[in-house]
């Protein structure tokens, strides 16, 4: 797997391709992202992670904000107890500043341990440039560099070659023969390597994780111990770091350490945590004293600083936790996912830190999951960065025509929904382009191979509700109902089953004619004018009495409730407190006397949409239901994309089969022959798999299980 | 209490725990590493505290010898007082902040087990570019 970021959307895509083909690479991933999950969940489980994730935002926002204060008071502290710190503008400058430190110092040898900042700059072709031997020693980062390659994760840079790959490297650089099966071996190859270039180096290049503004104090975090020899044993030692590593205190950087190590290695801490705090006694400098140098690098980062929304980035403490879950990276890899940094904030940064061109193609490849958001030591709304980016590339070099037609169409609900039936009667179907239903527009354009598309239903949910019963005898409370496109016109057997649920449980149903799409699909392409728009007019549309506003489709709850309140502040907030999931609902809402169930003899599996699960953080009331209902049998990663992610099944057809495939492996490995979710989209993607792969798996919703359980008899 | 759970954590990151109850005891312990692994091998420093949360231990390496003795020899001896142990990371902030105060000068390692990695294919392996085996000797009483 080579580095080079993709020229085009077209080279993109082959890149994927071989990256898809590399088997070790996939069962590295694979295997790396569920053993990842459950040993960060087992080292979370002792501290209050959300609490601690929290004080780390806090702390990031409020540096992000004094950023100036705090560089002059490290700058002093460090200065008083003998370092010099240096502010570098920019990547050049930063190179620059180094080249000068050794210049002056006569350096002809450096030792580096890992430092993700050196890369953002590109120090170590720079200083080779001037004539410098620079070698990298951490292991990962030693191997990528004898590859000629970047690292391809953060904290594992290597993690994309297997042993015999390392082995092939080794024997080059060695030019002896190398043990090929046994780890252990090679990583003593490196250890016998290595040792001699710490003696001989006259200059040590580190990053640094925080730099501690109260006491000038630089805090470094390794596990291999090559860290401590780079900084000891030279008698010159530069930290390379990013301003957004600076913090007020002691108790902060203690704070995000005890998150850090946990999110990237799922170690309570690490090997070594050691903090610098001036320049101590050196045998080899002529001075007796270590010449210690702090560069902080800026490079956009004080612009960003004061932007309301990027500023986020501040909060990041490279812990490479969102590469580790992203269901993407785990497909593709890091080298597919970032031009420097990789996975989420690897998308971001490339944005923000390098190319607009890369940016542009590279922040296609995120389907949304809200993966990454969950588990962020600094709670960066990654997605949303992310999908800023994207807008921002639709606003400034023009929207691509689906998302103008969208825009254009979706601006006036009637002839959005007469394009909808238009699209019904006319002879050529929907189904076989895109599938993209829940966002219909786009349905017209896209192209799928791998699962089998519905149709639009014969008569909409809309046109049938006349002759829907949805007033009980005795009503005991009134609710309305929001049914989201791909409901109402592609599976309004969804909303009819709920319908049953509701009328057994006495629950009176309004639907407001003048509903509308949720306008999600907008605020994806970038559309912002005209998903405000919309989102106002279904405020309006609902604007009469009812307790809750019930919908059957997890993303459109997650922007009714989140997405309205983004954008339009507190003229959504009313509205959003009462939109609620049909899960939640029922099972909330309506107390089990009032809606009595009976456990079919059925093996149900469950599959937990992002929005659900994460957006909504709504785990335990569809589980719960499904047990009342039938014999839930849980499968494995219940909670990992579906590969839906609405234009991205589209955009990544190559990606989103193969999720969905790892998906239905683990249902079927369940031995379920029903499997219930929350949402259309997921439903499409997933009925389309089993179909198309002609499972014994009938996809439903979980309204329709339900349905099927009522106990009508008990009544 | 803290103590139990100090060696727990130790272990789990596979560092030796060794109990002594004086001076004396100690000594005999760092004189069998000597024997079975060579003197030259064995670095042995002493430790300003501990944290049974994490397993570690908190050395003072301002000068470079004691510092180099953590890290070059094959075997990393570390003395610890069983009183010195503190619960929590966050309970080192106090030591920490006075190590710094005025113009001082400091160099604090949080040391936690031996030296690891798991750079290739994930597979852990003990020992890369610090010690391979990690000694700590607790002294009780
Ligand atoms: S939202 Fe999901 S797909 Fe996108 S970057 Fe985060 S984890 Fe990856
Ligand atoms: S964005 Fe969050 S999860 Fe990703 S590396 Fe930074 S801190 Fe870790």
């Amino acid at each position: 797997m080579s580095h080079t970021p993709p020229a085009s959307n077209r080279e993109y895509h082959r890149q994927i391709a071989d990256s898809l083909a590399d088997s070790f690479l996939r069962r590295t991933l694979d295997k790396f992202a569920v053993e990842y999950r459950a040993s960060r969940d087992k080292v979370f489980s002792e501290v209050a992670e959300r609490e601690l994730i929290g004080r780390i935002a806090e702390v990031k926002d409020s540096a992000a904000k004094h950023i100036e204060d705090l560089y002059a008071r490290f700058k002093q502290e460090a200065e008083r107890r003998g370092a010099v710190v240096h502010r570098a503008a920019d990547a050049a400058e930063a190179c620059a500043i180094i080249a000068q430190i050794a210049a002056e110092n006569g350096v002809k040898r450096v030792v580096k341990s890992k430092s993700m900042t050196a890369e953002e700059v590109g120090l170590n072709a720079h200083l080779k440039k001037n004539g410098i031997d620079i070698c990298e020693t951490d292991l990962g980062e030693w191997i990528v560099q004898l590859r000629g390659e970047g690292p391809s994760h953060m904290v594992l840079p290597a993690i994309h070659l297997s042993r015999d790959q390392v082995a092939d490297e080794f024997e080059k650089a060695t030019g002896e023969k190398q043990d090929h099966e046994d780890v252990q071996r090679l990583v003593k190859v490196a250890r016998r390597e290595l040792k001699p270039k710490f003696h001989e180096a006259d200059m040590g290049l580190s990053g640094a994780n925080f730099c501690i503004a109260e006491t000038g104090t630089l805090a470094i975090v390794t596990n291999e111990g090559n860290g401590r020899l780079v900084n000891t044993l030279p008698r010159v030692h530069v930290a390379l770091a990013g301003l957004d590593k600076l913090v007020p205190t002691i108790d902060d950087a203690l704070t995000a350490l005890q998150v850090l190590p946990r999110n990237a290695t799922s170690q309570r801490i690490t090997a070594y945590t050691t903090f610098i705090g001036g320049a101590g006694p050196c045998a080899k400098s002529p001075t007796g004293r270590k010449i210690l140098h702090i560069v902080l690098l800026d490079n956009g980062r004080t612009k960003l600083a004061a932007d309301p929304l990027f500023s986020q980035v501040f909060r990041c403490v490279r812990c490479g936790a969102c590469a580790n879950v992203c269901p993407v990276f785990r497909m593709v890899g890091g080298h597919r996912m970032g031009h420097i940094y990789v996975g989420a904030i690897g998308l971001v940064l490339t944005y923000l830190f390098h190319d607009r061109k890369i940016a542009k193609t590279l922040c296609q490849n995120c389907i949304g999951c809200g993966s990454c958001k969950a588990v962020c030591s600094g709670g960066i709304d990654l997605p949303a960065l992310i999908g800023e980016i994207r807008a921002r590339f639709s606003r400034e070099d023009g929207a691509p025509l689906p998302a103008r037609l969208a825009s254009v169409a979706m601006k006036n609900r009637t002839v959005f929904h007469t394009l909808l039936k238009f699209m019904r009667f006319s002879q050529r179907p929907v189904a076989g382009t895109d599938g993209f239903v829940r966002h219909l527009p786009m349905a017209l354009f896209g192209k799928h191979g791998f699962k089998s598309l519905p149709a639009l239903a014969p008569k909409s949910f809309r046109e049938q509700w006349p002759t829907l019963e949805r007033r009980p005898a005795q009503p005991k409370m009134k609710i309305a109902l929001f049914a989201g496109c791909a409901q109402d016109f592609v599976y309004p057997q969804h909303l009819k089953a709920a319908m049953k649920v509701f009328a057994a449980a006495g629950v009176e149903v309004v639907f407001p004619m003048t509903q509308t799409c949720c306008g999600l699909p907008l605020s994806m392409l970038g559309e912002t004018a005209t998903a405000k728009e919309v989102a106002r007019q279904n405020i309006a549309a609902f604007a009469g009495d009812c307790e809750c506003i019930v919908t059957l489709c997890a993303s459109c709850a997650s922007h009714l409730k989140h997405g309205y309140v983004r954008l339009l502040g507190a003229e959504a907030e009313a509205f959003a407190a009462k939109v609620i999931d049909f899960s939640s609902f029922v099972h909330d809402k309506l107390g089990r006397d009032v809606l009595r169930l009976q456990p079919r003899p059925e093996k149900v599996a469950y599959h937990a949409s992002c929005h659900l699960c994460r957006e909504l953080g709504v785990k335990e009331a569809p589980r719960e239901l499904i047990r009342r209902a039938a014999e839930y049998v849980p499968s494995k990663e219940e909670e990992s994309c579906c590969g839906f992610g609405g234009t991205f099944s589209a955009k990544f057809p190559e990606i989103s089969a193969e999720l969905m495939r790892k998906k239905l492996e683990n249902v079927t490995a369940s031995g379920a022959t029903r499997l219930v979710l929350d949402c259309p989209g997921c439903a499409m993607q997933l009925a389309g798999g089993a179909d198309r792969q002609k499972l014994n798996l009938r996809v439903t919703h979980i309204a329709e299980l339900l349905a099927d359980a009522l106990a009508i008899g008990l009544e | 209490m803290d103590t139990e759970k100090f060696i727990e954590r130790a272990q789990a990151v596979a560092a030796r725990v060794s109990r002594a109850a004086d001076e004396e005891a100690v000594a005999h312990l760092i004189a069998e590493d000597q024997t079975r692994f060579g003197a030259e091998n064995v670095g042995v420093v002493r430790a300003a505290c501990g944290i049974a949360e994490t397993g570690t231990c908190v050395v003072i390496t301002d000068d470079e010898e004691t510092r180099l003795k953590t890290m070059l020899p094959e075997v990393s001896v570390i003395v610890l007082r069983a009183d010195d142990i503190v619960p929590n990371l966050a309970d080192t902030a106090a030591f920490l902040r006075e190590r710094q105060s005025g113009d001082r000068i400091s160099y604090t390692s949080f040391i936690t087990g031996p030296s690891r990695t798991a750079d290739i294919e994930r597979v852990s392996a003990i020992g890369v570019h610090g010690p391979l085996d990690l000694h700590i000797i607790l002294l009780e009483g």
